[in-house]
């Protein structure tokens, strides 16, 4: 249905999306994943039309939308990751105002709002303004004005950063409303694995501007199949510690998180004595160890050298 | 454009403040700096040495009689306290045959009272010198009034075209500066707006509707000029019928003016938006230069009070200086078409320039 082909975008000689090639098909979920700077937005942009591309091409149905880009603005709606309303309006009046720019007849209008508003939740606050309203709230006003039209494709920018946690359910809800039962077809960028885990078929891993890695999360997980994940709980460390970690043969990665010490490491029985020799070598005592299946988040890791938050 | 144009008129319902606190400003500003063109100079007058309270008196009558001045007698002691403290700009000693000024400062209205002064002294000390031959004085003045009251030769002035000479009229003309002046910030705020969603985003989610960039623009700058006209209509209107002023231009030319002048007005907006990239930025910007503008271009003084070239040419620069001649022009000298064709050429000229380049400056921004 819509797909790059070698997507590129520099900005005074720096290139900031590389080469990127993906596709929609109908009633997907897409996401695209990937932390701040990775060139998610930048893509999208090009996606949606508003950005021309340096080289390559944008189709819709094999059809480039780089020198037409009507086509695609028809059938599009997105949620841009700012709150792009007027904030001296009502949710009502801002509705009001985006249907008019789709051209909406009148008798159809105030059915799609209180439709919309349905969707997200805020039907019974429609008549204040959106700048009384919380910022979970404004996102979800900020997705119902792309959903007016009745888009076949959804492109969502980070739609859940920095609100509260009842507004980010509803979100998640609502695109799951959207994908699963509307058959909306939705690209969804965001830097939370969990959510992209959580709402998406597929997704694209991207970093430095390139797709690095893509797939269903099957798919991706297999990249770490070999390897596990051990958080390691110690009664204290330095870099030293750290250091003798490192320095087992089997560890492939270390890092500090907030539970402990995060490892991947290759599949094989002797790590885990490797490990302990280590740490009574430094004098320090194991409180805790677990080994899990690696998460998206530590293929991420494993792609990256990065978490998706750094 | 109709959308885009509907939301700037939902944003003005929700918060018209700004036109109707310009209006009103409008109003008050030029009523009260009209009004205290034409009062009069108060200055306090003291008998000198030799002079009794009534002679004082008599003499602060004749200098009262043109009207211009308002002189009072007061105490020495108080009038020169007056004089020391910078309560008034100056004192008139006034002596049998003679008068000083007592001035902290000389020129101004200084020199103002020295010339009455000096008028009326010689005038009432050449009565008295002619007084003096005649056997009865107070016959000789009652006859000297009459015959100046009805005398052999009158001098009558008028213009080249035979209508009578009107006096020029400093209300009018700041009423015309203070509506110009004012107009310039509600339309600077009004398309302020298009940096302002482009900072939100509203702009780019419009662009990817079916709404063009070209419907977007028409639906802002029409909307800015719109509102720029209801203010003026608004001021002209109270001051025609509310308070019955007679504006001495016709509809077709105060509104023709006036349309120009708002077009070059939103156009130089424009020009401006294109130069800054918040709306925070525009709006200090404006607010520092166009207050500038008004004393540059003459707004608020008489007619040829500027002689200097640099001021001159700058003023050229600004739309408000070429209404202003346009108004002026029309209302106290009616000039007609003929006459103001080049400053309405001008505003014209202005409202294609500064569009096309500040269009120009906000595209390249984006690209």
């Amino acid at each position: 249905m819509l797909e790059t082909v070698e997507l590129s975008k520099s900005f005074k000689g720096k290139t900031v999306v590389d080469n990127v090639n993906l596709y929609l098909e109908r009633g997907e979920s897409i996401g695209l994943l990937g932390p701040n700077g990775a060139g998610k937005s930048t893509t999208i942009s090009m996606i949606s039309s508003l950005l021309v591309p340096t080289n390559g091409d944008v189709r819709l149905h094999g059809k480039s939308i780089v020198k037409n880009p009507q086509e695609i603005r028809k059938v599009l709606g997105v949620v841009p990751q700012d709150i792009a309303l007027y904030e001296e309006l009502s949710a009502y009046e801002n509705l009001v105002f985006f249907g008019r720019i789709y051209s909406l007849p009148k008798s159809m209008l105030e059915h799609k709002i209180q439709e919309v508003l349905e969707i997200v939740g805020l039907r019974d606050r429609q008549k204040e303004l959106i700048k009384t309203y919380s910022g979970g709230m404004k996102r979800r006003i900020n997705i119902a004005a792309a959903l007016l039209h009745d888009p076949q494709i959804v492109i969502m920018d980070e739609p859940t950063v920095g609100i509260d946690p009842q507004s980010r359910n509803h979100i998640l809800e609502t695109v799951k409303l959207l994908n699963r039962e509307k058959g909306t077809t939705v690209l969804y960028t965001s830097h939370y694995m969990e959510e992209v885990e959580q709402l998406c078929n597929r997704m694209y891993i991207m970093d430095h501007g390139k797709v690095i890695a893509s797939g269903t999360k099957e798919e991706l997980g297999r990249i770490l199949s070999s390897e596990d994940t051990i958080l390691l709980q110690l009664d204290g460390y330095n870099e030293v510690v750290i250091a003798g970690i490192r320095s087992i043969d089997s560890v492939r990665h270390v890092e500090e998180t907030v539970q402990g010490l995060k490892l991947i490491v290759t599949k094989q029985s002797r790590v885990l004595s490797a490990i302990v020799q280590c740490t009574e070598r430094h004098g320090v005592q194991i409180n805790n160890m677990h080994v899990q299946t690696p998460s998206l988040e530590d293929v991420f890791l494993h792609l990256t050298g990065r978490t998706l938050r750094d | 454009m109709v959308p885009v144009f509907l939301a700037q008129w939902m944003k003005e319902k929700r918060s018209p403040y700004i036109v109707l606190i310009f209006c009103v400003l409008s109003i008050v500003l030029s009523l009260l700096f009209g009004s205290s063109t034409g009062m009069q100079i108060k200055i306090d007058a003291f008998p000198g040495e030799g002079l009794t309270e009534v002679e004082a008196k008599q003499w602060v009558d004749r200098l009262n009689e043109k009207g211009s001045f308002d002189f009072t007698l007061r105490s020495e002691e108080k009038a020169l306290a007056d004089v020391k403290q910078g309560r008034s700009d100056m004192a008139v000693k006034l002596l049998k045959d003679d008068y000083r000024v007592i001035s902290i400062m000389e020129g101004g209205n200084a020199n103002l009272v020295q010339q009455h002064l000096q008028v009326i002294y010689t005038e009432e000390l050449k009565i008295r010198a002619v007084a003096q031959h005649s056997n009865d004085a107070v016959q000789f003045r009652e006859s000297l009034k009459v015959y100046l009251e009805q005398p052999p030769l009158t001098l009558q002035s008028s213009k080249p075209t035979g209508e009578e000479l009107q006096s020029y009229n400093m209300r009018l003309q700041l009423l015309f500066g203070f509506t110009l002046f004012l107009v310039m910030f509600t339309i600077g705020f009004k398309v302020n707006a298009v940096t302002a969603e482009k900072v939100s985003g509203i702009w780019n989610r419009v662009i990817l509707s079916p709404v063009t960039k070209t419907e977007m623009y028409l639906g802002h700058l029409t909307y800015s000029t719109l509102i720029g006209i209801i203010q003026i209509a608004i001021i002209f209107a109270i001051y025609k019928y509310v308070l019955g002023y007679d504006l001495g231009v016709n509809f077709l030319f105060l509104s023709t003016i006036s349309v120009l002048y708002i077009l070059s007005i939103v156009a130089m907006s424009m020009l401006f938006t294109g130069m800054f990239r918040t709306p925070e930025q525009f709006r200090a910007f404006f607010s520092s230069v166009v207050p500038i503008m008004p004393p540059l271009s003459g707004v608020y003084m008489p007619p040829g009070t500027i002689t200097s070239e640099i001021m001159l040419f700058i003023s050229e620069l600004f739309p408000i200086k070429h209404a202003m001649d346009a108004l002026i022009g029309v209302s106290m000298y009616q000039l007609g078409w003929e006459d103001i064709y080049l400053p309405l050429a001008k505003l014209l000229l202005m409202t294609v320039i500064f569009f096309g380049v500040g269009i120009n400056l906000v595209e390249r921004r984006n690209a």
